[in-house]
């Protein structure tokens, strides 16, 4: 019986255990960074629900393409998305520029205005209802086919974007993970509206 | 007496029935070519792509949680899973691509992208994201079979 063509020497194994020990410093580092570097509204986050101001009933905008609008968005079984980051208020003032910030090339813009071929591959599997409210908007951001949370206010909103880091966990209507998505609205000069 | 250039009767009969050697024409020498760097090019592949997703579920496992079947995405449970996968691929990367004890290393990638598979067919049905990987799946049940590897850390 001929021998393994590549058996696993002194060398080989002692490269695998550098490995072993690297991948989990990566893991710690991982693991510890875990909730940090998405885009602020991020959709797959566990940040709990922002403080949501109910919009009048008014003729509404979907920024969902009409492929969407029934789609089932397979990120497993979370409830629903948050359309703010936590803490935010709908007092605050503008934040920084988006075009400063590292995901500024995920983000596509889905409202005002039809969403480009982009911004419709990164809204799969997500529906965003926007509403013009007095000097604000209204922003209502799901995982399409599952109950929407209260709408949100965003005073002097003027933009809304859908973050998508990658699509390549997009397949179909589906998209398998909401960790890469998250919504900014900005306001009519681009700095984000916290 | 006569000299004749021609071979001896004998030769000339069996000469056609001789297979040309199969260097012999270029289509033979890319044949050669690719039996003896195909499985290491294979091999040195599949480890870039394990490499690649192992150390992005380390370093992002919130972008990966999505993928973890009947856990919620955002437990730690499904990052702690993330992580693991991550860590595993990582080793079977550098096993792979260094050329250690590969066809141990292509055999557990078959395992992981397996369950990787009957996961996304579970969860999302057949799709793109699927298909794709059952070709890479097919590739590691490749390597699994005895081939004359390159490249290899035999120390």
């Amino acid at each position: 019986m001929r021998p393994p063509t590549t058996p696993a020497g002194p060398a080989g194994l002692t490269l695998l255990a550098v490995t072993a020990i690297a991948g989990i410093i990566l893991a710690v580092h991982g693991w510890s960074g875990r909730h940090s570097g998405l885009a602020p509204g991020a959709l797959g986050t566990t940040a709990s629900p922002a403080s949501a101001t109910a919009g009048p009933a008014s003729p509404a905008r979907t920024a969902a393409p009409a492929g969407h609008a029934s789609t089932d968005r397979r990120a497993g079984s979370r409830s629903a998305a948050s359309p703010a980051p936590a803490g935010s208020s709908p007092a605050a003032g503008p934040g920084p520029l988006l075009s400063a910030q590292p995901y500024a090339s995920y983000a596509f813009r889905v409202w005002p205005g039809t969403p480009n071929a982009a911004a419709r591959a990164a809204l799969t599997g997500l529906t965003v209802k926007v509403r013009r409210q007095g000097s604000g908007i209204t922003v209502t951001a799901s995982v399409s086919g599952q109950p929407a949370p209260a709408p949100r206010f965003y005073s002097g909103g003027a933009r809304v974007y859908i973050v998508e880091a990658s699509l390549g966990d997009d397949s179909g209507n589906s998209d398998y993970s909401l960790g890469d998505d998250g919504l900014i609205v900005t306001d009519a000069q681009g700095r984000i509206v916290q | 007496m006569s000299i004749s250039r021609k071979p001896p009767p004998a030769r000339r009969a069996a000469a056609p029935a001789a297979p040309a050697p199969a260097a012999a024409t270029p289509a033979g020498r890319a044949g050669e070519l690719a039996a003896a760097w195909a499985p290491t090019a294979g091999r040195v592949l599949l480890g870039l792509v394990l490499a690649w997703f192992g150390y992005h579920e380390l370093v992002q496992p919130g972008l990966w949680t999505g993928y973890v079947p009947l856990v919620a995405s955002g437990s730690a449970l499904a990052a702690v899973a993330v992580l693991a996968h991550g860590w595993l691929l990582l080793v079977l990367a550098v096993a792979l691509i260094c050329g250690i004890a590969t066809r141990v290393a292509a055999a557990a990638a078959v395992v992981l992208l397996a369950e990787i598979v009957i996961s996304l067919i579970a969860v999302g049905g057949l799709s793109d994201l699927t298909m794709r990987d059952v070709g890479v799946l097919g590739l590691a049940v490749c390597l699994t079979g005895r081939h004359p590897q390159r490249l290899v850390l035999r120390r």
